[in-house]
């Protein structure tokens, strides 16, 4: 990067955290996390010491509506029987009935721990009291009890130890909160590792796309092999890369190869005019200009050529029906047989019934009429050419001519297709060198592909077989 | 044949004029849609050359309007190759033939001429005649002097059209656009092969050959 980007890459750094897809899917993740253990903590809670609070409650509203009940059936004396038996059979509950003037009638304490409410009502008071010790200390523990005042003016209170209730339902906040704490930040970690791994993915296919426009067209985004979205898109990434850059390497050779391509014939008119003006019979003359329009024509014709094939790769040409493919080549076996007997070629022509394809009638004409004028060039007299629409073992409609010429070597197979390029062997016959890669671009228009493998002959001299292959319809 | 040509390239316009003239052709040039249109209803021409893109009104939109008014002139489109997908549209507009640039001269001026001829060509007929060779077109028998022809479906339709085109020059590429029905030139000489083929049915046990071949342009079928 040039120097000019590194200050605003350093001032920009938090917010650029911020902005991060790792940032906010780490920050999600934890809020999820949170929530969802916030909600089991509570749960906890309400399930444990919440449930003791309330039991308790519970318990004491009953023992409070027992007496109430003594009291109301037998007045004080009742009441002060039920508590004075109660006190001394060492329940659960510690009790304290008090005549109108405040002094103690019987129960467990001997002064009331709170101010009594006005009469005929009733008040919950928390406070604490000295417990005697089994050794003989005594200790200050918690208690909750309720207070009443009775209709006589005396008072009535039931109050029960709470010391080991706090002390499970602080145990319980304790964990409570605790988890919370460490789930926190775990889920933080949690997010942000998870994030970053996804990130870090991202950023290594960033990085091979800023490579890729930087000029390194062979780079490709590593592909880890686990079948993820990430190495999903890598491979089509891949594959784009590796079509744009075949594009990229035959357009950079393909203007010059149509210099070059144009020159010799350009150079060898400009000579045939040079020595046509030297003549000095009339008929010389015109003779000399008859081929030179013979030369301009050629010319013309591979500018055709790499016009329509520019517009076949573009995409932008053909209208495409459903047709069935057969009859293409039966008109082409009509237009060539003839073609190869007078070359001194035996010609066959055979094809499957309904090979249903959606097509463009005249390119892939043009581009099986190319097959077949490679295949006439290329192969020596007395040699055989056939004309096959089939259908193939995976379904496709497969049109292909087969020669018992010299075939073309594996290693060049590829290269043949592209823009232009002609093999040593062929250099001195005419043609323009674009013959296959219109017949490629026509297969690929169709969503096909162009096939080129060794034909039926012998080892030594297997021929070729090309192929122009088209999904069924 | 008095032609008129429509097109706003000065050069290409005076190319077109000055190849049409050599072949004896008399020729008159518009640069834009509405002169030409206008110039095309108010002459009497045997064919019009119209380019597809002009300035004003297009190429296809101009003889819209030229057939709706009642011209009946024949007509060719020119077209740069980047809208040759747009054969059929101009056809449909009412054009007669369609003729992709770059072309060589002698393409244009069979064509244009073709064209002249249209109307008989094309008219509705039972019987076609040149020299001493006939051709039945109902029981799709051929003969020359008196003596009969066998004939391949597709050689028929070879000489049909040569013969409804009989003193013209008919180029390869004519014949492959109108009696095979593709729009490419294939690289060998495929139509060589069929014509020679013809010839020898035709000519070959005759001492006046009548099916021509024109150096550089194409054929010409002729007593």
């Amino acid at each position: 990067m040039t120097a000019g980007g590194l200050p605003v890459l350093r001032i920009g750094r938090l917010p650029t955290l911020v902005r991060t897809t790792t940032f906010r899917l780490a920050l999600l993740y934890s809020s999820v996390f949170i929530l969802f253990a916030a909600s089991l903590l509570a749960y906890l809670y309400y399930e444990t010491a919440g449930h003791l609070e309330r039991q308790a409650g519970a318990e004491l509203n009953a023992e409070f509506q027992e007496l109430s009940a003594a009291y109301r059936g037998g007045g004080v004396d009742r009441l002060n029987q039920a508590v004075t038996e109660r006190s001394s059979a060492r329940g659960k509950f510690f009790y304290l009935l008090t005549g109108a003037g405040g002094d103690k009638v019987s129960g467990d304490f001997d002064v009331l721990p709170a101010e009594a409410p006005p009469a005929g009502q009733v008040v919950d008071v928390k406070f604490a009291y000295d417990a005697r010790t089994p050794e003989g200390d005594t200790t200050r523990r918690a208690a909750e009890g309720r207070i009443s005042r009775l209709a006589e003016g005396g008072v009535l209170m039931v109050s029960y130890d709470v010391e080991e209730l706090g002390e499970v339902n602080r145990r319980v906040t304790n964990v409570v909160w605790r988890s919370a704490a460490v789930g926190f930040v775990l889920s933080l970690i949690g997010g942000v590792v998870i994030s970053r791994s996804a990130a870090r993915r991202a950023e290594l296919l960033t990085r091979t796309t800023q490579d890729v426009m930087g000029g390194d067209l062979s780079r490709r985004a590593p592909v880890f092999g686990s079948g993820d979205e990430f190495d999903r898109l890598s491979e089509q990434l891949n594959a784009m890369l590796g079509k744009l850059e075949r594009l990229v390497i035959s357009s950079r050779s393909a203007g010059d190869s149509i210099a070059h391509d144009l020159r010799s014939p350009l150079t060898r008119l400009r000579n045939r005019l040079e020595g046509g003006l030297t003549e000095t019979s009339a008929d010389a003359q015109r003779a000399a200009l008859v081929r030179s329009i013979d030369d301009v024509d050629g010319v013309l014709d591979t500018f055709n050529a790499i016009l329509r094939l520019s517009r076949v790769q573009a995409g932008a040409s053909g209208s495409f029906r459903r047709l069935n493919a057969s009859g293409i080549t039966d008109e082409l076996a009509e237009l060539y047989q003839p073609v190869c007997e007078e070359a001194g070629l035996a010609f066959d022509y055979r094809h499957d019934p309904s090979l249903f394809v959606l097509a463009d009638r005249d390119l892939v004409a043009q581009a099986m009429a190319n097959l077949l004028d490679n295949a006439v060039k290329y192969t020596p007299t007395g040699g055989a050419i056939r004309l096959k629409a089939q259908r193939s073992v995976t379904g496709e409609v497969e049109l292909a001519v087969i020669n018992s010429g010299p075939g073309i070597p594996q290693q060049d197979r590829e290269r043949v297709i592209e823009r232009f390029v002609r093999l040593e062997q062929s250099r001195t016959l005419p043609g323009s060198g674009l013959g296959l890669s219109l017949a490629a671009a026509v297969a690929e228009a169709h969503r096909g592909r162009l096939a080129l493998a060794d034909g039926e002959g012998p080892a030594e001299t297997p021929g070729l077989k090309a192929a122009v292959v088209l999904p069924a319809a | 044949m008095r032609v008129l040509v429509i097109e706003d390239d000065a050069d290409a316009a005076a190319f077109v004029k000055r190849v049409l003239g050599d072949a004896g052709h008399t020729v008159d040039v518009r640069g834009d849609g509405d002169s030409g249109l206008n110039q095309a209803r108010g002459g009497e021409y045997d064919a019009l050359v119209v380019d597809r893109m002009l300035p004003g009104m297009d190429g296809v939109k101009l003889l819209k309007s030229y057939r709706e008014g009642g011209g009946r002139a024949p007509a060719l489109f020119l077209s740069a190759l980047g809208e040759v997908d747009h054969r059929v549209e101009g056809l449909q507009a009412g054009g007669d033939d369609y003729l992709v640039k770059p072309y060589a001269p002698s393409e244009l001026v069979a064509r244009v001429e073709a064209l002249g001829r249209r109307s008989a060509a094309d008219a509705p007929t039972t019987r076609l005649s040149v020299g001493g060779l006939d051709m039945d077109l109902l029981s799709r028998s051929v003969t020359r002097d008196g003596a009969k022809i066998d004939l391949q479906p597709r050689e028929f339709r070879l000489l049909e059209f040569l013969m409804r085109h009989a003193g013209q020059v008919v180029t390869r590429t004519m014949l492959l656009e109108k009696v095979w029905d593709y729009h490419f030139d294939p690289q060998t000489n495929v139509i060589d092969v069929h014509i020679s083929r013809l010839r020898g049915k035709i000519d070959k046990d005759f001492e006046k050959p009548l099916l021509h071949t024109v150096r550089g342009a194409g054929y010409r079928l002729e007593a």
